[in-house]
């Protein structure tokens, strides 16, 4: 019972630096209408630049994330406007072809100025508690709390105020956007730094309890992928479930299968879902 | 109030309409005729900002707004019901309201009562205010759409097919609403294949065919007239 209980808190742990991940996904599928692949390269920058601030310039953790989620949100914008904008009026595969360039690129850049080695994020967090009988670590506990109220505001956000519903009526329709009054400039830019902040914020929480290097987005964005197909694409309360729903399955699937197998178990779910409910669990665009 | 003058939209090199001249004063009910594919809704897509003219000017109450985004035509106080609606499917009912109220979002209480005001105009649009938009017949979505533009405070509004799709009673219901909506101070432009009723609501018209407007007159003018008659009323 214990094991199982241990493994649930586990499992509420990466889902929620999933579910994060695939919330920004999916709210840039509703501009773009393609999956940025260039998601991952931005949570991968989001836990270098935290590192980073923590390793040369002696700042807080807590302090370092808040810079990166910002630093990464404008990265993020600035890619909306150097690339995708430019792009609005063309196809599809030229908007993938674009997303791949990106992350190529960033994942480069990054090699070249942070070297292709592993680092260790420190964590000020690394004392081990006793929650509810279950023994954790307070990193694994601030990732979730962290988590679970960056969703709330977000959530609110989008649903009760203006700006926050414009970001919905686009990806809903985005000539009736126009047609209302909207800037869909704005609503895309808007988006993009979300997102951004999104990635980084979940790198940055995740990063100490695994590790830094060049390609650590690659899985992550992977799962964020099947997370919003099985979630529905461009659905808010799809990517959370599905965060969780994978987070869930892989470490209840480490334990009582094989931890070999953990990153196996999503997309296994994957061809499960898509079977039973090839449109995912929510159809796309709801709040 | 607006004023198209020798406008001319392309899509690539296709020409869709050729050196349009519409003139639409203050309180009028003006309609434009044609069929499919004549260039109305080319039309209304140019005056709202979402294609820029190759050549010639529209003026809104002399203030060049062709080469202006859709959203600052929306604050100019022209709002467009397009023809497929374009709603925002899974919000609500009032969720599309207040999302139509987008340009006056500081003014809380303005919008309160705008929203009273057009729920009192379509009765059904309160009892369905918390369906998904998607959920509607097309009549209430036509009456969503007309009430989302509403929720601006436009001056001149654009309305493409209101009566497409829709079963004759409710057409009739439609052309009644328009009406009232005029009667209470909104300049209105209409594109319609419905002529006999667009007409009997009207003040003026203009028929388009291949991207021209072949014949323009007052309601009375283009009910008489023989080949308009032939053509669209079908008497
Ligand atoms: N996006 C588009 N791209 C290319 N041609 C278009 C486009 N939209 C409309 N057209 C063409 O422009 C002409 C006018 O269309 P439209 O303005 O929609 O007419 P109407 O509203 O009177 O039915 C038609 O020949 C139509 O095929
Ligand atoms: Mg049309």
């Amino acid at each position: 019972m214990d094991v199982l209980l241990q493994q649930l808190f586990n499992g509420l742990t990466i889902g929620s630096v999933y579910s994060l991940v695939a919330l920004g996904l999916t709210l840039v599928y509703g501009i773009l209408h393609i999956p940025n692949f260039a998601h991952g390269a931005l949570y991968m920058v989001g836990a270098y630049i935290t590192y980073t601030i923590m390793t040369s310039l002696g700042l807080h953790y807590l302090l370092s994330i808040l810079t990166s989620i910002i630093a990464v949100g404008m990265i993020s914008v600035l890619m909306e406007r150097l690339v995708f904008h430019p792009l609005k009026d063309s196809t599809p595969i030229q908007h993938k072809v674009a997303a791949i360039g990106m992350l190529l690129f960033l994942e480069s850049f990054a090699q070249l100025i942070w070297g292709a080695d592993y680092q260790q994020m420190e964590t000020p967090f690394g004392q081990v508690i006793d929650f509810f009988g279950l023994t954790v670590t307070m990193q694994r506990l601030i990732i979730v709390i962290t988590a679970v109220v960056a969703m709330i505001l977000l959530y609110l956000f989008l649903k009760k105020t203006f700006t926050g519903a414009t970001i919905i009526a686009m990806a809903q329709n985005r000539e009736g956007a126009h047609l209302v009054g909207i800037n869909t400039n704005k609503v895309a830019m808007l988006t993009f730094f979300i997102s951004g902040v999104l990635a980084a914020l979940g790198a940055s929480l995740t990063s100490p309890i695994n590790l830094v290097f060049p390609s650590m987005g690659h899985l992550v964005i992977l799962k964020a992928f099947v997370i919003i197909i099985i979630g529905g694409m461009g659905s808010i309360p799809g990517a959370i479930l599905g965060g969780y729903i994978i987070g869930f399955s892989e470490s209840i699937g480490a334990t009582y299968i094989s931890s070999d197998y953990s990153d196996i178990i999503s997309f296994a779910l994957l061809v499960i879902i898509l079977t039973i409910k090839p449109q995912g669990i929510f159809s796309k665009g709801g709040v | 109030m607006l004023d198209l003058k020798n406008v001319s939209v392309k899509y690539g090199n296709f020409t869709a309409i050729k050196d349009i001249n519409i003139r639409v004063d203050k309180g009028e009910i003006v309609v434009l005729l044609g069929a499919n594919g004549a260039g109305k809704s080319t039309t209304f897509r140019t005056i709202s900002g979402l294609k820029t003219p190759f050549k010639g000017n529209v003026l809104l109450e002399d203030d060049l707004i062709d080469n202006k985004p859709p959203d600052k035509i929306v604050k100019q106080g022209i709002v467009q019901c397009a023809e497929d609606r374009k709603l925002f499917p899974e919000m609500s009912v009032q969720e599309n309201m207040m999302m139509g109220a987008y340009i006056h979002r500081k003014k809380k209480n303005k919008i309160k009562q705008t929203l009273k005001e057009v729920y009192k105009l379509f009765p059904v649009l309160y009892e369905k205010r918390k369906n998904p938009a998607g959920s509607l017949s097309g009549g209430q979505q036509q009456m969503l759409a007309i009430g989302r533009a509403l929720m601006s405070k436009p001056k001149l509004m654009l309305l493409d097919e209101p009566s497409i799709g829709l079963a004759p009673l409710i057409v009739e219901q439609m052309f009644e609403s328009i009406k009232q909506i005029n009667k209470e101070g909104t300049t209105i432009l209409l594109a319609e294949q419905n002529a006999h009723a667009a007409l009997s609501i009207a003040d003026k018209g203009y028929v388009y065919e291949n991207g021209n407007i072949v014949v323009e007159g007052s309601s009375k003018e283009l009910f008489a007239n023989e080949e308009v008659r032939k053509a669209y009323i079908g008497a």
